[in-house]
């Protein structure tokens, strides 16, 4: 079955309840995958230093590579805070975006 | 315009009709083979004692019947409380059937095969519900089915309920949309699309002071005020038609005289049956056959006097024990207390379903009551001392029968009669349906604007359930005539107006598309993983991103390498578009999941009054 042929028997079956297709709020998604990257980043680096102290988690230290000045400890919590937030904030809002987009595109 | 219409039938479908005709304009004659009107809704009157022809709850989901009971009957309605239960081998069981008190009264042992008969059917449903038996089975288990639904059942239709249809139980409980069920859920079930409540108008219902025969005696009086004659006595004999079009009815008198009736549209609620074999010429043969294959169920009431004030608090009872030949009884004081004539008596209605064939049909009124006589002292609802009186009403084809191959049937018929454009059948023996009053009174109305060529599809009353459950007032939308528009084209439901219930479903049910999704994340994932493979390369080093080469293990041909960054780009893109698809699937199967569950509950909960 092609993808096209999936999509229209899925199409039939949800048409029965609403003939829309979902819009997302770029916005609102947004703001979602910020706040649920910035704790995400934020708890796992505590988390890391409560339980094996300074030192830790050497693997998710790596996210320096690309969140300068970012590390497993007190201060880089803080920061993974706000780069966890940044960039779910910005991966939601493309992801948001990118489908408005499409959907725009295909009515 | 026309010069005038002939209805046949002076029943609800048949009077409405008329009636609509006069509020339209259109003067019409009625002409009815009884001296009395009301069809199956009349009510019989005997030494000041008043019955109906079964029971008939002045209840409707139609605004627009609803509007017509109050404009003919004004404020002769009473509110009455419905108590309805089912006798099965000297137990009541409270109907609509409720678990509990059916497991309570079956006893500790039948109501553990009942349970497991139950998680059967839940578990192998029968995968075919072509017939009635394997409809109420799936729904309830094999084993409630034969206390509830099988013997019952059997004695209205005379024929085995794996040889009755299934549109039968389906027409009834009327397979619920999607969105129906969704907003039930949303609003309560018991709330319409207005958000009235209906649940307490099922527990009680609205019943004229002297019978639902008052209400076709006062439509009758109206229409003559407005010059349109109800003639009593016609047997019709032939439908005259010529080159497309009906001409005449030829019919008779009681004391044999010849009459003809000329119209330019005619509107008929006699059987279908009769209707095609009264034609003139008659239909090709295959119609003809198609026409004497049609069977009707007769019935006839057994009315018995008793010297007791209060003999049972229902207004009716379903008798499922095989022992006894009645089907229903009908306590016709608690449908009103003006139904007798001294409050110190009741009349108890004791309903028989026959064929006309059957030896009952033919017995005389005194053997019949008799029999009623002893059926109630076996079933230990009244004493034989106790009875007074009695009287038969014998009513013929009361019940238009859905054997396997009805259907198939109509339809051939329903093609025919789409060659005569001015006669249109309505009510509940001209469509071969099993409808209630209301839903005969809407073929009524939508028959009579068809007249005016509104191109109503009065065949679709009463099996699709949003062409007139959500038929508006007549205040709501007006047609060009001025008068309520009900629909456009033929077969085409009215579009429903949309609410605020509906605006939530359609957003909150909205479609997640996948594409979309798909795209969105197959641009994210892959440019992502393209910028992080270009940064750790840009910054250098001995050994360059060793740990976020290891997704060469999941992305085959991926390193931290220029080539590589761009393999990444292909394959994150490829994996995140399939991600938002699987995503956007899931998302819009689960809430189609959640909407079967929804109307697969509500429609358990239906099934539940399948026996009214």
């Amino acid at each position: 079955m092609t993808t096209e042929s999936i999509t229209m028997a899925g199409n039939k079956q949800t048409e029965e309840i609403s003939r829309e297709v979902m819009r997302i709020q770029a916005g609102v998604l947004a703001m979602v995958c910020a706040v649920l990257g910035g704790l995400l980043l934020f708890t796992m680096t505590v988390w890391l230093l409560l339980k094996d102290g300074p030192g830790a988690g050497p693997h998710l230290s790596l996210l320096g590579n690309y969140f300068i000045g970012y590390s497993v400890s007190w201060f880089g919590s803080i920061l993974g805070l706000v780069y966890g937030a940044l960039t779910g904030g910005i991966v939601g809002w493309v992801v948001g975006s990118i489908y408005n987009l499409v959907v725009g595109f295909r009515k | 315009m026309s010069s005038g219409a002939l209805v046949i039938g002076a029943g609800p479908a048949g009077l409405t009709s008329a009636y609509e005709l006069a509020k339209l304009g259109i003067s019409s004659t009625i002409i009815e083979a009884d001296e009395q009107v009301g069809g199956l809704s009349r009510t019989v009157s005997y030494k000041g004692y008043r019955f109906d022809i079964g029971g008939h709850r002045f209840f409707s989901k139609v605004p627009l019947i609803n509007e017509l009971w109050r404009e003919m009957l004004s404020e002769d309605f009473l509110l009455r409380p419905r108590l309805s239960r089912i006798h099965y081998r000297g137990h009541f069981f409270d109907y609509p059937l409720k678990a509990a008190n059916a497991l309570a009264g079956l006893g500790p042992i039948e109501a553990f095969l009942v349970m497991l008969s139950y998680s059967k059917a839940k578990m192998f449903p029968s995968a075919e519900e072509t017939n009635l038996e394997q409809w109420v089975s799936n729904r309830f288990g094999q084993r409630l089915y034969e206390i509830f639904f099988k013997t019952y059942t059997e004695k209205v239709w005379g024929i085995p309920c794996n040889e009755i249809s299934a549109d039968w139980a389906a027409q009834r409980i009327k397979n619920l949309s999607l969105k129906e069920a969704i907003r039930n859920a949303l609003l309560g079930a018991g709330k319409s699309a207005e958000g009235e409540v209906i649940t307490t108008l099922i527990e009680q219902f609205h019943y004229p002071r002297l019978g639902p025969g008052m209400m076709w005696d006062c439509c009758k009086d109206l229409l003559a005020e407005k010059g349109n004659e109800t003639v009593h006595g016609i047997k019709v004999d032939k439908i005259r038609h010529r080159k497309g079009r009906v001409e005449s009815v030829v019919g008779h008198r009681s004391n044999g005289e010849r009459v003809e009736f000329d119209a330019d549209h005619f509107i008929s609620s006699m059987p279908l049956r009769r209707l095609i074999q009264s034609l003139d010429p008659l239909p090709p043969d295959e119609v003809l056959a198609a026409a004497n294959s049609l069977r009707y169920r007769d019935y006839l009431t057994v009315v018995l006097m008793a010297k007791r004030e209060d003999v049972f608090p229902d207004n009716w009872i379903y008798i499922h024990s095989p022992e006894v030949k009645m089907g229903r009884i009908q306590n016709y004081k608690n449908w009103s207390p003006e139904m007798v004539p001294d409050q110190s008596r009741s009349s108890l209605g004791l309903e028989y379903f026959l064929w006309q064939q059957d030896e009952e049909w033919t017995w005389s009124n005194d053997r019949l009551i008799d029999l009623g006589i002893k059926e109630c002292a076996q079933i230990g609802l009244v004493e034989p001392d106790e009875i007074e009186d009695g009287t038969v009403v014998r009513m013929k084809k009361a019940y238009p029968v859905y054997d396997h191959n009805y259907n198939d049937r109509v339809d051939i018929i329903r093609n025919y009669l789409e060659t005569l454009p001015n006669l249109q059948t309505i009510g509940r023996n001209g469509l071969h349906r099993y409808n209630n009053q209301d839903h005969s009174m809407l073929t009524g109305v939508y028959a009579a604007r068809n007249v005016v060529g509104e191109k109503n599809d009065v065949w679709a009353v009463n099996t699709e359930q949003d062409y007139h459950e959500e038929v508006r007032s007549s205040e709501t939308e007006k047609s060009s005539t001025g008068y309520t528009k009900t629909m456009g084209d033929r077969a085409v439901p009215m579009p429903i107006v949309q609410d605020e219930a509906d605006q939530i479903i359609q957003t909150a049910f909205a479609r997640l598309d996948g594409v979309a999704l798909g795209v969105a994340l197959g641009v994210v994932i892959g440019v992502g993983l393209f910028l992080a493979t270009m940064i750790l390369l840009l910054k250098g080093g001995e050994f360059v991103g060793p740990r976020l080469g290891l997704l060469r293990n999941f992305l085959p041909g991926y390193e931290v390498t220029w080539g590589g960054s761009l393999i990444g780009l292909a394959e994150g893109s490829l994996l995140g578009f399939g991600l938002g698809f699987f995503i956007a699937s899931l998302r819009n199967w689960g809430m189609m999941a959640y909407a079967y569950l929804l109307r697969r509950r509500a429609e358990t909960e239906a099934a539940k009054n399948v026996l009214d």
